[in-house]
């Protein structure tokens, strides 16, 4: 660090009154030694940034912070401001600002190099060649131009947003043309304190946590036995057995869950079956049917993951070293004693990740009870019912019902417990720790 | 002793095969549910006796294909084709790109991305959805077929650990060679690399289709046109009496890529796997 500011320094102090005009006209430095090329580029990409920061990009920065003072009347035929767009002009205005400060580093570097090269009587990069190095030298920067650009646009942009949301009172009669404010984390103070919000998103955290261990722990123990079975020596016909599972495995998710919502319908087949021998039809997804849908939930759900899961721990299975049960074996181990020493530490070590991609993936399994129980309000919560897990109730608060600042809010803490969650088994858990235990 | 080993063994592999014969029950029962249901002859699931048709003929399919006015499935079935192969060419493409060049290339950016894409896959993808939804309100894409396809295509270079981990398997020796001689980066790429590396081209254009073929959470947000539902959205608004057409369309998306994956299954076992390793 402290040899890189001395570098710096020196820069500073060395640097010719070429490089030193590319300080205030970017390009300036190159143009004066004969680059012209690049020179162009450098200076044309200062004018157009000032022409945007003057046209529209200063207001949109103080937009950012402000969020519009004038509210549209319909009366007085005033246009008001646009909150929500002002936000995304103001992020985007804070992009071309990060963006113009990284090539204003890069024209200053590329104007000393240029000053460099001259004092050690070298010749100057021909512009050409610099075009040409992209294809070559540089391939990688004309590559990921592309996706880095998508991943910005589509991915981190809407994250910045919806992190920026949870912090306004944006929703409910606060939409546009009605002003949006900033205010701080009373979003959150909502979430646990108000009589609206705070006891349903206890029931659903709670319920979200015991589903996500409960269904994750039953899925990982169902395709681990499963693919233990059939990795048996006395099965035969294995390809034949395991085509099952993978026929579950690959009908979209959609198709099962409302295939399984029909099935358990009050007119669906087997309620049939039940008043067919005499019983009363049975409302197994119904309005009160908390634990029997929660149970179904957790079996449709255990139908749709186990062979993904078998797949895997099939693969790992054939993995193992297999010297290590012969000598089990003389040693008199049981079955079940080597199952316990031997093959549960070995899955357990190698599929850690898979484990807590299957924790987080159930955590945030937003298909399965919107299929089965969607659009289901009961007493007690409010806009949610007792199955849904809080990426349900994000979804009817924000999609379905505007509250958007109280979903952002809860998609942020959804994040806090998930990235949680990875850090602590990414520090703890042996598969990260020591490499090298079972190779 | 010896007796009764022998028969500990025959009891073993007995209640192993009727276990296995329990879960390929299990499996294999829904299934059949709902390809025999899709050869109702009512229709609705009240008139079926138990769990099959009372009746059976081909008229569920001839509905789903005729009756357009309501349930416009051809239209809803050349949507999803429509955005999965475009999302498919475009995300294979980026994603191809990206994996070969966090493979091959060293460079000062390259720790800092691959900790970003880390650090964003850990926002659940659906979170940002409400985002996406309301920027694309602002921006007035809502009931565009390309505005999917451009979603998931952007999204897609972020799983490029798969891709990466198949090139880091390509010996550099050949790269080497070929620099030698004189050959740019650009075309040990495109002469070299990209003939090798055939399989995992087809892996990731196979997966990169199945994935919009059957995703219902972005298509349901942003496509509110009944003429612009892709054939998941569609299928779900179908209730108890339309039954028969719900299991006849089901079947008839559900058979391709059922196909695919038993086509597949090692390549997305080995991808599962590899994925898993930690980048």
């Amino acid at each position: 660090m402290k040899e890189k500011w001395k570098r710096f320094t020196d820069a500073v102090r060395q640097s010719s009154w070429r490089v030193r005009l590319s300080a205030v006209v970017m390009g300036s430095g190159q143009f004066l030694y004969k680059r012209y090329g690049k020179g162009l580029i450098y200076f044309l990409s200062e004018i157009a940034v000032i022409a945007y920061f003057i046209i529209r990009g200063g207001s949109d920065l103080a937009g950012f912070f402000t969020l519009g003072t004038v509210k549209g009347d319909a009366w007085l035929g005033t246009e008001g401001d646009n909150s929500v767009i002002m936000m995304l002009m103001g992020i985007f205005a804070w992009i071309v600002l990060a963006v113009f400060l990284l090539l204003y580093v890069s024209n200053l570097k590329d104007a000393w190099m240029s000053q460099k090269l001259d004092e050690a009587g070298r010749e100057q990069p021909k512009f050409r060649r610099e075009l040409a190095q992209l294809l070559d030298r540089k391939f990688y920067v004309t590559v990921l131009a592309l996706p880095v650009l998508g991943v910005c646009i589509f991915n981190i942009l809407p994250i910045v947003f919806m992190i920026l949301i949870a912090f306004t009172n944006y929703g409910g009669a606060i939409v546009p043309p009605e002003l949006v404010d900033w205010i701080g984390f009373s979003n959150f103070t909502k979430l646990v304190t108000l009589s609206q919000f705070a006891p349903t998103f206890f029931k659903i955290l709670g319920w979200n946590l015991i589903w996500a261990a409960a269904s994750t722990a039953l899925n990982y123990f169902a395709g681990l036995g499963l693919a233990l079975l059939l990795n048996k020596d006395c099965v035969k016909g294995k390809a034949i057995w395991r085509a099952f599972p993978i026929l579950a495995y690959a009908i979209p998710g959609f198709i099962t869950l409302v295939a399984f919502k029909f099935m358990f319908s009050y007119g669906g087949p087997i309620n049939q079956l039940i008043v067919d021998a005499g019983g009363t039809a049975v409302g197994f997804l119904g309005l009160d049917a908390k634990w029997t849908a929660r149970l179904i939930g957790l079996l449709v759900n255990c139908w749709i993951s186990v062979p993904s899961i078998m797949l895997l721990a099939t693969g790992h299975l054939s993995n193992r070293d297999m010297s290590l049960y012969e000598a089990a074996k003389i040693d008199g181990a049981t079955p079940f004693q080597q199952f316990r020493k031997l093959t549960l530490p070995f899955m357990l070590f190698a599929t850690t990740p898979v484990l807590l991609g299957q924790f987080i993936g159930n955590f945030n399994n937003f298909g399965i009870f919107y299929f089965l129980r969607g659009g289901l309000y009961v007493d007690g919560y409010f806009l949610a019912s007792d199955t849904d897990l809080l990426i349900n109730w994000l979804y009817n608060l924000s999609i379905d019902n505007n509250y958007y600042c109280i979903g952002a809010a809860i998609s942020l803490v959804i994040f806090l417990i998930t990235s949680m969650l990875s850090l602590i088994v990414y520090v703890k858990s042996p598969s990260y720790r020591e490499e090298d235990t079972f190779q | 002793m010896k007796k009764n080993m022998r028969f500990a063994k025959i009891l073993d592999t007995g209640v192993t095969y009727l276990i296995l014969a329990v879960v390929a029950f299990i499996f294999f029962f829904p299934c059949l549910w709902l390809i025999l249901a899709s050869f109702s002859a009512s229709g609705s699931i009240y008139s079926f006796d138990g769990f099959f048709p009372s009746e059976y003929s081909l008229a569920a399919f001839q509905k789903l294909f005729t009756d357009t006015a309501l349930y416009n499935y051809p239209k809803w079935f050349f949507n999803t084709l429509y955005i999965a192969a475009g999302s498919c060419v475009l995300s294979t493409f980026l994603t191809i790109l990206t994996a070969y060049t966090m493979s091959r290339f060293t460079f000062r950016m390259r720790k800092p991305i691959m900790k970003t894409t880390m650090v964003l896959g850990m926002f659940p993808s659906f979170m940002s959805m409400t985002a996406v939804y309301l920027l694309m309100t602002q921006f007035g894409l809502i009931n565009q077929r390309w505005g999917l396809i451009l979603i998931y295509a952007a999204g897609a270079p972020m799983g490029y650990l798969t891709q990466k981990g198949f090139f880091d398997t390509i010996p550099r020796a050949i790269d080497e060679a070929a620099k030698i001689d004189g050959a740019t980066n650009f075309q040990i790429f495109t002469k070299i690399n990209l003939p090798l590396s055939k399989p995992i081209i087809v892996y990731t254009a196979l997966t990169s289709f199945t994935w919009p073929w059957s995703d219902f959470i972005l298509p349901k947000l942003l496509l509110k046109e009944r003429d612009y539902y892709t054939v998941a959205v569609g299928l779900m608004g179908l209730d108890e009496t339309e039954f028969a057409r719900f299991a006849a369309g089901s079947v008839f998306i559900a058979v391709p890529i059922v196909i695919l994956y038993f086509f597949l299954v090692r390549d997305m076992v080995n991808g599962m796997a590899s994925g898993a390793v930690k980048g």
